[in-house]
């Protein structure tokens, strides 16, 4: 008889296609808008297209008379209505007054969405012009028009920062930078637009079919806005065409479709079109940045005092919070002996910011990183071995408390750069600036530092698996962990399998339904891989053992000897079978043991709360990247064109290939939209591009080359060594394009984004100026 | 919500002809612009909805005599593949290659191009360049009637043009052009492809021993329609197109034209983009 062996075959680090990627290339997947429950009415809601403005009157009678129409509701309609928001400075529905375009002032329940829009144009609503802020600097002027009555500062959010002594570190320092920064608005563009589905069964619990990214977190918010037990209400998500931070925060549409759902007795989907979905989504947070810097002669940083304006919009969603993620970058990308930091968030009638990939961070490194080449150039000195003197190391702890256990920086810094061969090209690139000819060429560098092992700012930041093996060997995987597109229940199948030897196919992930799925904080942070991957280690390992620990009985070898490969029981020394592992299970559960393979794990990462000077080690690790960019400069027409980017990145260990690799080239092109082509334009409040053709994504023929290079550190605490990487690769570009424009120019660029116009304006000063 | 009422697909152009004359209708040809205003709210569908696109006499290019005829229905992908425009009139052939994507070039019409009489419109501005006629036809009196008229003052403003309710356009014919004839188009937007014309220019003139003659300008989207820029034609005509002559021409362009602000680009900058591209443009025009 000859006797089987299987080697040891781990998926890690193999280029793994997404398990959904099937249905999804072939439209199978049914998103949100392809989900109809029975018995369902259309939700819209009426905006108020004023931006400030006190409600006079609402009348809805003709609204209601429409036949088809089965609710119209008001501010009026829900006086239990509570404020949502981070704030807690949002009502869904407005009944006093209105502060942006967006405001939602009636909503409708009808039989089709065309019966509701027709019923929305028969609202009529009478208002009194209230006076403007739209430049968030107006909004501290005194005698300025309070945009929320309880404000009556205009200030919606203030944070304060310092380690060190500032004043003793620009006495220390040889030269002394200060320049202004300016960031715009931008938005997700996810490609599935917002919506949900109310429905209350006839015991009054509550069933929502969600995008949300935060589905345990607004589980109970719901619970406080309906003043209703949280036990009563269950969040299903269906698969979610897109997240980008973008669903971490309740919006007014989602209490609007269940106050229709009550009044209606019927389940109610809301969805967006897409121009309301530009209207009314989150940006990212637009921020005016005044930054100075030291240095000493030697090339080490002195100090860094950053103070920041955020404009709040009329509401606070997580934008204003921001500046968590501001902070590190300015306390802890390089070493800084001295560092004061100071935001301040203040109410307009602009838009308002949620969070978005990089959550503060691109605004910060843009900042940051010009000024890094800034100083390089005061001082004389190169910029990559500037650099290179100021970055982290290993073992580090930063002012801000937080500590580097793997850091792979200077690899990073060293990589891209010799990769694009950035010094030679920077030296050549910069002798030719005065050469004729209208096209230019430049290159430019920036680094990051985000969190890459979540990050400790909810009580938990910890996430539950239970999983369970069937009598065939199949493994479900309950997660908390929720799915946005980024590829999590491909990367938790595969941890698994290595832990439980089965093949992929053999695992199926379930994580969209707070009634099955076990706690998690949430999908932001890029905190998925490293929290729910380890926990869902945790959950595969205590099967392993008690797989093995049966399969020891039955071969008369001790677990530890033993291994799991391919769907068979092995011996670990030479990989003979010993039995198949269904026939395992099959035996433990028909036994007169009778017991079934079932386990739970809930991993809390080592990471600690701030304190109230936001001084601790907040995440369990941290990832690192640098991107250099080579842009080419059309001085007749300011369009910069971006060639290629060479991305390095420290991602701990690289888990799936494909998913990582697909995971940084969207991450760059995410950054690109933010440097080059994309702005949400607000004029005087009003949105004047809320359509795909003038707000400009990036296109196909636009994305450059990209050359990626990832930096594997093996962190102790990641899952099998890996960090979170899902933000890091969108923050680099927009100071990288900066630096690169100057390279090529020899004009430095303060504010985004850098549109033709904007870069042509900036290139000739003196024919902007003539025209004014 | 639609209005239509009827929805009509002849195969020939008197029943065309007939149903424009009988009901109120929205031609429909490539849909490329019809579909997206409709939906936007921005154009009002007549309740008979007309597809023109089964009349096969509304396609083709084609040599006419001493005129190449481009029928209503060719598309801009016909445009860019044919033999004889990219042979004779090359200008055409460049307009239609940064025209939208493949997807609309694929059923974007020039007739609709024309008709739909955005001043940012790409065919239009190499079309004045070419001195091009469009053809008219309508039924009255019972018999089918054609007209034609300088394609350069079809146009009465965004949207609007001198067609009667009742005619459908049906081909347009451009003269042959004479021996050393060269004429550019260049177009700027601010990403390579998909992007709407924030302004284009258009050139074209005999070049030979070293002088330009019978220059023709045309320019897009810097007013309601898209225009002839004579001062522009005043610089360059007799001129030996050197780098001096390039600079003025380029100037005068920059000066004559009064486009406005909108998303797209502000009126400043649409002056300075004519002038860059005017300048690009003539280079091409030399290099000939
Ligand atoms: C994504 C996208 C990108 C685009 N990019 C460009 C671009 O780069 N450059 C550009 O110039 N345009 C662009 N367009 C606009 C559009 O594609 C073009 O104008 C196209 O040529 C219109 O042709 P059509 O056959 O689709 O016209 P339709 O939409 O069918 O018709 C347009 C108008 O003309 C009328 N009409 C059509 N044919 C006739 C006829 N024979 N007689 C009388 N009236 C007629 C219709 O009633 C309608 O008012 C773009 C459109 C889209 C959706």
């Amino acid at each position: 008889m000859t006797t089987k062996t299987i080697e040891k075959n781990s998926l890690i680090g193999r280029r793994i296609p997404k398990m959904d990627a099937p249905d999804k290339a072939s439209g199978k997947t049914r998103y949100i808008g392809d989900l109809n429950v029975s018995g369902q009415l259309y939700g819209k809601i009426l905006r108020s297209g004023r931006i400030h403005a006190r409600i006079v009157r609402i009348d809805t009678s003709k609204a209601k008379a429409l036949p088809g129409v089965h609710a119209v509701i008001t501010a009026a309609d829900v006086p239990d209505q509570r404020p949502i928001g981070v704030n807690k400075d949002h009502m869904p529905l407005k009944g006093d007054k209105v502060r942006s375009q967006r405001d939602e002032i009636a909503a409708v329940a009808a039989d089709s969405e065309e019966i509701a829009e027709e019923a929305l144009k028969l609202i009529e609503v009478e208002y009194e012009d209230l006076p403007t802020i739209f430049d968030p600097r107006d909004a501290l002027k005194p005698g300025a028009p309070l945009i929320n009555d309880f404000k009556k500062d205009n200030v919606a959010m203030v944070f304060d920062y310092s380690h060190g002594d500032v004043a003793q570190g620009e006495a220390e320092s040889d030269v002394v930078i200060e320049d202004s920064f300016e960031l715009h608005y931008v938005t997700h563009c996810c490609m599935g637009v917002s919506g949900v589905i109310a429905e209350f069964d006839a015991s009054g619990n509550l069933l929502l079919y969600s995008n949300t990214q935060v589905p345990f977190l607004h589980k109970r918010e719901f619970a406080e806005l309906l003043n209703i037990d949280p036990g009563r209400i269950r969040i299903i998500q269906p698969p979610i065409g897109g997240g980008f931070g973008s669903k971490l925060d309740i919006y007014p549409f989602e209490p609007i479709a269940i106050f229709l759902a009550r009044a209606t007795k019927r389940p109610v989907k809301l969805m967006f079109t897409r121009e309301e979905e530009f209207l009314a989504s989150p940006t990212r947070q637009p921020v005016i940045l005044t930054l100075r810097s030291g240095v000493r002669k030697d090339g080490s940083l002195t100090f860094r005092t950053v103070d920041t304006l955020h404009d709040n919009g009329a509401y606070t969603s997580w934008g204003a919070t921001t500046p968590f993620v501001m902070m590190q970058t300015f306390s802890s990308l390089y070493r800084v002996e001295h560092c004061l930091y100071k935001t301040t968030a203040v109410y307009t009638n602009n838009p308002y910011a949620g969070s978005f990939r990089g959550y503060g961070n691109l605004q910060a490194t843009f900042a940051i990183e010009q000024h890094m080449d800034k100083l390089a150039e005061a001082i004389g000195m190169d910029p990559l071995e500037f650099r290179l003197k100021n970055a982290q190391e290993a073992g580090e702890v930063t002012g801000q408390g937080m500590h580097f256990k793997t850091c792979g920086f200077k690899d990073c810094i060293t990589t891209a750069a010799e990769r694009s061969d950035y010094q030679a090209k920077r030296r050549a690139y910069k002798a030719a600036q005065g050469a004729p000819g209208s096209v230019k060429r430049g290159v430019g560098i920036a680094s990051m530092l985000h969190v890459g092992g979540g990050a400790k700012i909810y009580p938990s930041d910890g996430c539950g698996t239970i999983l369970k093996l069937d009598d065939f060997a199949h493994v479900t995987v309950m997660t908390g962990a929720s799915e946005i597109g980024q590829g999590s229940e491909t990367v938790l199948a595969q941890l698994v399998c290595e832990e439980l030897g089965v093949p992929l196919g053999s695992v199926t992930v379930v994580n969209n339904d707070t009634d099955i799925t076990p706690w998690d904080v949430g999908v932001h942070a890029s905190r998925t891989t490293f929290i729910a991957g380890n926990s869902a280690i945790g959950a595969a390992r205590k099967a392993r053992d008690k797989i093995l620990n049966a399969a020891a009985k039955v071969s008369n070898l001790a677990a530890g000897d033993l291994d799991l490969r391919d769907g068979f029981i092995v011996r670990a020394s030479d990989g003979q079978v010993i039995m198949p592992l269904a026939k395992m299970l099959r035996s433990l559960h028909f036994s007169d043991k009778a017991e079934l393979v079932m386990t739970t794990h809930y991993y809390e990462p080592p990471s600690v709360h701030q304190d109230k000077g936001f001084k601790g080690d907040v995440s369990a690790a941290y990832a690192w990247a640098t991107q250099v960019v080579e842009v080419e400069v059309d001085t007749d027409t300011g369009i910069v064109t971006l060639l290629k980017v060479w991305a390095a990145h420290d991602v701990g260990r690289v888990l799936n290939r494909l998913g990582i690799e697909g995971q940084i080239e969207g991450g760059i092109v995410m950054g690109q939209g933010y440097a080059i082509t994309e702005t949400l334009m607000i004029e005087n409040g009003v949105c004047k591009n809320p359509n795909f053709r003038d707000y400009k994504l990036v296109t196909a023929p636009e994305i450059p080359e990209m050359d990626i290079t990832f930096i594997e550190t093996m962190d102790g605490e990641g899952p099998q060594g890996a960090k979170g990487v899902g933000e890091a690769p969108a923050i680099c570009m927009a100071a990288a394009v900066a630096n690169a424009i100057e390279n090529a120019t020899g004009t430095r660029i303060y504010k985004l984004p850098f549109t033709p116009e904007n870069v042509y304006r900036a290139l000739h000063p003196a024919l902007a100026e003539a025209a004014e | 919500m639609s209005a239509i009422q009827r929805y009509l697909a002849p195969t020939t152009l008197e029943e065309a002809l007939d149903a424009l004359r009988e009901s109120e209708a929205t031609i429909l040809a490539g849909g490329t612009d019809v579909m997206p205003q409709s939906q936007a709210g921005r154009l009002r569908l007549q309740p008979t909805l007309l597809n023109i696109r089964r009349i096969d006499e509304l396609g083709g290019i084609a040599l006419d005599g001493a005129s190449i005829r481009i029928g209503a229905l060719a598309t801009i992908s016909e445009l860019l593949e044919s033999e004889l425009i990219n042979e004779r009139l090359p200008i055409l052939a460049e307009a239609a290659d940064h025209f939208a994507s493949p997807q609309i070039r694929n059923a974007g019409t020039v007739g609709g191009n024309v008709c739909n009489a955005s001043p940012a419109g790409d065919t239009l501005v190499p079309l004045i360049v070419l001195n091009a006629e469009v053809e008219l036809a309508s039924k009255r009196d019972g018999k089918v009637e054609r007209r034609r008229m300088p394609l350069e003052s079809f146009f009465a403003g965004p949207g609007r043009t001198h067609r009667a309710a009742d005619e459908l356009l049906t081909a347009i014919y451009v003269p042959a052009p004479a021996e050393g004839f060269v004429a550019h188009f260049a177009k700027f937007g601010t990403r390579p492809a998909l992007d709407i014309s924030a302004v284009s220019v258009g050139i074209g003139g005999v070049w030979r021993n070293g002088t330009f003659k019978n220059a023709r300008v045309a320019f897009g989207a810097v007013a309601p329609t898209p225009v002839r820029g004579r001062a522009t034609e005043g610089v360059l005509e007799g001129s030996a197109l050197d780098a001096a002559a390039i600079g003025m021409a380029a100037a005068a362009a920059r000066d004559e034209v009064r486009p406005i602000s909108d998303v797209r680009a502000s009126a400043w900058y649409r002056k300075e983009m004519i002038h860059s591209l005017t300048k690009k443009v003539l280079t091409n025009v030399a290099d000939a």
